[in-house]
């Protein structure tokens, strides 16, 4: 018991817990998830890394921690909100998700032969309620936002936005808000090739023309205007 | 004679303006011989989705038990009533389940949506939707309820004037069905609530 | 080939069965009970398969009994006859179905009044004013159907079941020699004699 402690912070073999630095940002018609691609070395091809994935048409989701345990839960996520399609023929409001996914990660902190997942998540949704933010954390626990941060800087990335978020925000203020935050305690040369940028945002369907969600990563190329708007 | 026309039924929806109504007979029979004349076969899913379940009875009671306990952890689960579409969908998964071994049922849904529009359905015994504009019929009057309501059904009807189409074309039906009649419900669902009346059919 | 059927008024039931047990040609029992009683207030008749009959009515019976003294209260008769439902239906599609024809009378001692509950071999139910199950059907339910009315008293519904039994006598090939007949009311459930009809 002395040699391998079981306790929530043991994730990484050297003890240190990788920390990449999120910020979130909910608008009326959608959020805006923004996250750094922090690598170890510059040699590493940085186009390849995925932090940012989408779990289904309506939910796109982030994580602060380790990369692999972070696949783990991609994969269940994703099979999570097929299985609910299966039944229902649609996609399952964020909630419902967070809280499958919030049961996944507390069961592997009380089953034996196996250790918590070492990661944070971050999930950003639309469904019938609208627009929503969630954090998860390794012990299960789980919160609804309308702004937040999680991983290095985090206290101060919750500051800087406490101060620029309001809640009548359009989907582009969002954008600039999310890359702000980001930008504050950043090391080095912010580009279009060092950060993510998610957006859930909706489209008009064709039978009705009422709102159909659509989660999307930005392209560089994307990212780069808005960059260059900023500076 | 199959195990489907072992009871007896009769079961018609059909789309109004702003409402939707949903019929059904009162037999229970063994072949030739009626056990019960007040045998029920629709039931409330919502405040305004109903299902009915012609078809073999022990099915009826089985499949709505089944239906009232996934309903009930979908309303606690997801904090909101379900809508007529999704639980059609949930109906059809939970027959298709039983793809080969199924319940001997041919559901029909009715309900409003959360835009209060009209929404009725039907479904074979494994589960395959059948989704229509104007009426979905079931049990072993179909075929008469078929003649009845392409007859009788127009669009565009009111509360009142759908439960008069309604329950003419039920009551007609099941008077040339030997396995179904005795006596019907008829629910016309409204925005403003559920009417709910019993009729009097030929007791023979 | 039993006789089975029973009629419930207001405040009563009358539950009769046939006390034959047959195998092939040959009359096996003239004395068997076919009915089970479930609690001081409920009966259940059974017919069927015969090892099923015996067999889901014991398991029955067991559970029920269980209920009633884990719990110091009985099961209504509608709390009895779903539950029995659910294990037949339970049973009908594994792979041990049981082929029984129940029917549950019963007082209900908080409405205050009495019930009687219809279930086939597949689990089909029904609240029913009379009923009958097997060949006996066919001949009983239209001298009920003519005589039953919903204020029936007691003595009109043994006179009523006096004559079914003629009926069964003059129309029916099998001879009934002798019947169980039970009353379920407000004091409990007692057994009467044919001759008491």
């Amino acid at each position: 018991m002395d040699r391998y402690s079981f306790s929530l912070t043991t994730f990484a073999p050297n003890g240190k817990l990788l920390q990449i630095e999120h910020a979130l940002a909910a608008a009326a018609n959608g959020v805006v998830i923004a996250t750094e691609k922090k690598t170890g070395s510059s040699l590493i091809e940085v186009s390849s890394l995925q932090h940012m994935v989408k779990v289904c048409d309506s939910i796109g989701m982030v994580y602060s921690g380790m990369g692999p345990d972070f696949r783990v839960l991609v994969n269940s996520a994703r099979k999570m909100a097929q299985k609910y399609r299966r039944i229902y023929m649609e996609d399952p409001p964020v909630r419902i998700l967070v809280k499958e996914l919030a049961s996944l990660m507390q069961e592997y902190t009380q089953s034996g032969g196996v250790r918590p997942f070492g990661v944070s998540l971050l999930l950003a949704g639309f469904d019938d309620r609208g627009a929503n933010l969630y954090q998860v954390d390794p012990s299960g626990s789980y919160f609804p936002w309308k702004a937040t941060s999680i991983g290095k800087n985090m206290v101060n990335a919750k500051t800087f936005l406490e101060k620029r978020f309001n809640g009548e925000m359009e989907l582009e203020d969002a954008v600039h808000t999310a890359i702000l935050t980001l930008k504050e305690g950043f090391e080095g040369q912010m580009t279009e090739q060092s950060i993510d940028v998610g957006i859930i945002g909706t489209l008009p369907n064709a039978q009705d023309g009422g709102p159909t969600p659509v989660f999307q990563c930005l392209s560089p190329a994307d990212i780069r205007d808005y960059l260059s708007n900023i500076a | 004679m199959s195990i489907m026309q072992y009871n007896g039924s009769a079961i018609v929806a059909m789309a109004g303006k702003g409402c939707v109504a949903i019929a059904a007979d009162k037999r229970l029979g063994q072949r030739a011989l009626t056990v019960d004349t007040e045998f029920q076969k629709v039931f409330p899913i919502t405040d305004r989705t109903y299902i009915g379940l012609p078809g073999l009875a022990t099915d009826v009671k089985t499949l709505y038990d089944r239906f009232r306990m996934r309903v009930n952890l979908y309303k606690h689960n997801e904090e909101r009533t379900i809508e007529p579409k999704t639980f059609s969908h949930l109906v059809s998964h939970m027959l298709y389940e039983r793809r080969f071994g199924p319940y001997f049922v041919e559901p029909v849904v009715a309900g409003l949506d959360k835009n209060d529009e009209p929404y009725i359905c039907g479904m074979d015994l494994i589960g395959c939707i059948n989704f229509a504009k104007d009426f979905i019929v079931g049990g072993t009057a179909s075929d008469n309820l078929y003649g009845m309501c392409e007859s009788l059904w127009e669009p565009e009807l009111g509360p009142e004037d759908l439960f008069e189409t309604i329950s003419q074309a039920l009551l007609n039906a099941v008077d040339r069905d030997a396995l179904s009649g005795w006596g019907a419900v008829v629910h016309i669902i409204t925005p403003e609530g559920v009417i709910t009346r019993d009729l009097k059919g030929r007791m023979d | 080939m039993d006789a089975q059927f029973a009629i419930s008024g207001r405040d009563f039931v009358i539950s009769v069965t046939d006390k034959g047990v047959a195998r092939s040609i040959v009359k096996m029992k003239h004395n068997e009970d076919k009915t089970w009683q479930l609690s001081s207030h409920t009966l259940m008749s059974v017919s069927g398969e015969a090892g099923d009959t015996a067999n889901f009515s014991e398991y029955i019976q067991g559970n029920v009994r269980l209920y009633s003294m884990r719990n110091s209260q009985d099961l209504s008769p509608s709390e009895l006859a779903n539950f029995i439902r659910g294990e037949l239906a339970a049973a009908l599609r594994s792979r041990s179905p049981s082929q029984v024809n129940l029917l549950v009378a019963g007082y209900d001692k908080g409405k205050d009044e009495a019930a009687l509950y219809w279930i086939d071999y597949l689990s089909a139910m029904a609240k029913v004013p009379f009923a009958a199950h097997g060949y006996c059907g066919y001949f009983l339910y239209s001298v009920m159907d003519r005589e039953y009315t919903p204020e029936i008293t007691l003595e009109e519904a043994k006179a009523l079941i006096k004559k079914c039994f003629e009926v069964l006598k003059t129309r029916f090939i099998v001879d009934f020699a002798n019947y169980t007949i039970k009353v379920v009311d407000r004091n409990g459930t007692h057994e009467i004699r044919q001759d008491e009809l």
